[in-house]
């Protein structure tokens, strides 16, 4: 015992090194355990309150990119105003013929981008609302021009969402000229990738990609970007198609959240049959 | 009592600090990592066990807080103040700290943290382990090794180094 002593005290150095990266390993392997969740929202609370009066200053080197970009949505955005007046018009006669109900708005709540990690590909942002204006976990984040991501983390005031860059986000998609299904996730740069489209299907660049009728987490037809790049390499089935986001993430400072949590019916069930298999 | 009281608020406010204002000077999505300077400083002047402790305790309350992956920022972390702390030595540390070896120390700790990092994060992404290594990890060592410079002109001058 005491020449055991003798050698922990030894190489001591070695062992607290040995101890504290098993520590890091066990929390790696718990990183959906509920207790991190809450210990993760104190954490949350903390640091969005220096985030909130810090989130006053811009990033110097995105300014003038922010306001070049700013601009030219500006000008998108009133067109597309104009012809959305036009369609609502013509959308409204069209169900008024059919007898269709108007469908129902989207419960949103509107939250200013208070931080942003984009540090070491973290990609998160802190939204200055949470669970007292009834944001939870898995709500979708939406902005003017498209999908944002989701909520991962909430507190009584802040809120951290999951951008569409980050390494663990996944949506179900669709290309909206036909209907293709996918799944969009990060590839890893600026863009993000369309997933499980087969060679044989009609997919061009130009396409828009919208989130799909099967996603459990997001509304459907919200915009998440447009096809920018299709590569067919030999010996794969599936083309790689890639996705610039619609939403641009440097310049992001207003988002909303959408107030629907995941059917609690229909993920029990989807997990259950899929635990089955 | 007072100066790990000291050294932990100091952690506390840089956390704050890393998760707000340094991402106002990102570029091209590549960000300083102000904590791994706090931590090399830390290892070189404290010695290895503490470093390494430290390492730990910074990168896990900057893992909780920046929502994913906890636990990978405080495994780097720790090997990079292990690795700092190597060398330490008690007689010789204000002439390690305000002179270029704190630069050299602080370059190899730190492209060792960023390259662990970034294989491990990068996982299931389409970024290639060389993109890992070379776009992310070497770019992110270049500019916390620049930023680096800052302490160090402050540490020379004020220690009479």
């Amino acid at each position: 015992m005491q020449r055991l002593y003798t050698i922990i005290r030894l190489f001591k150095e070695y062992v607290v090194l040995t101890l504290l990266l098993l520590i890091s390993i066990v929390l790696l392997s718990l990183n959906d355990n509920r207790q991190l969740h809450a210990v993760r929202s104190y954490t949350v609370a903390f640091l969005g309150v220096f985030q909130d009066a810090i989130s006053v200053f811009p990033n110097i080197f995105e300014l003038k990119r922010e306001n070049q970009l700013l601009r030219q949505l500006n000008v998108s955005l009133s067109d597309e105003v104009s012809r959305l007046r036009a369609s609502r018009l013509e959308n409204m006669r069209l169900r008024g013929l059919l007898g269709m109900k108007e469908q129902s708005r989207l419960p949103l709540v509107a939250a200013d981008v208070i931080g942003k990690s984009m540090y070491l590909l973290r990609n998160t942002i802190t939204l200055d609302i949470g669970e007292a204006n009834g944001v939870k976990p898995d709500m979708p984040i939406i902005s003017e021009s498209g999908l944002v991501g989701k909520v991962v983390a909430v507190s009584s005031h802040y809120a951290i969402g999951q951008i569409l860059l980050n390494k663990d986000f996944r949506a179900s998609a669709k290309v909206l000229r036909n209907s293709i299904d996918g799944i969009v996730g990060w590839n890893g740069g600026d863009l993000i990738r369309l997933r499980n489209i087969a060679k044989k299907q009609d997919v061009r660049e130009g396409d828009l990609v919208v989130t799909s009728d099967y996603s459990n987490i997001f509304p459907r037809n919200i915009k998440i970007g447009t096809i920018s790049r299709i590569t067919e390499r030999p010996g794969s089935l599936m083309k790689e198609v890639d996705v610039t986001p619609a939403v641009e993430f440097a310049t992001l400072e207003q988002v909303f959240v959408v107030l629907t949590t995941p059917g609690a019916e229909r993920t029990a069930l989807e997990q259950k049959s899929s635990g089955g298999n | 009592m007072s100066r790990y009281f000291l050294i932990a608020v100091v952690s506390i406010v840089l956390i704050v600090i890393q998760t707000t204002v340094v991402s106002l000077i990102s570029l091209e999505g590549i960000t300083p990592d102000v904590l791994a300077i706090w931590v090399v400083y830390l290892a070189l002047r404290e010695g290895q066990m503490r470093g390494t402790v430290i390492g730990f305790a910074v990168g896990l309350v900057f893992d909780l807080a920046t929502g994913s992956f906890i636990g990978l920022s405080a495994l780097t972390k720790t090997i990079c103040g292990f690795m700092a702390g190597y060398f330490y030595d008690e007689n010789k540390t204000k002439l390690i700290l305000g002179s270029y070896r704190f630069l050299l120390i602080m370059m190899m700790s730190s492209f060792v943290h960023n390259v662990l990092y970034f294989i491990l994060f990068t996982r299931g992404t389409e970024i290639g382990l060389l993109g890992a290594v070379f776009q992310f990890g070497f770019t992110t060592t270049l500019y916390t090794s620049a930023l680096a410079l800052i302490p160090l002109f402050v540490y020379s001058r004020t220690s009479g180094a």
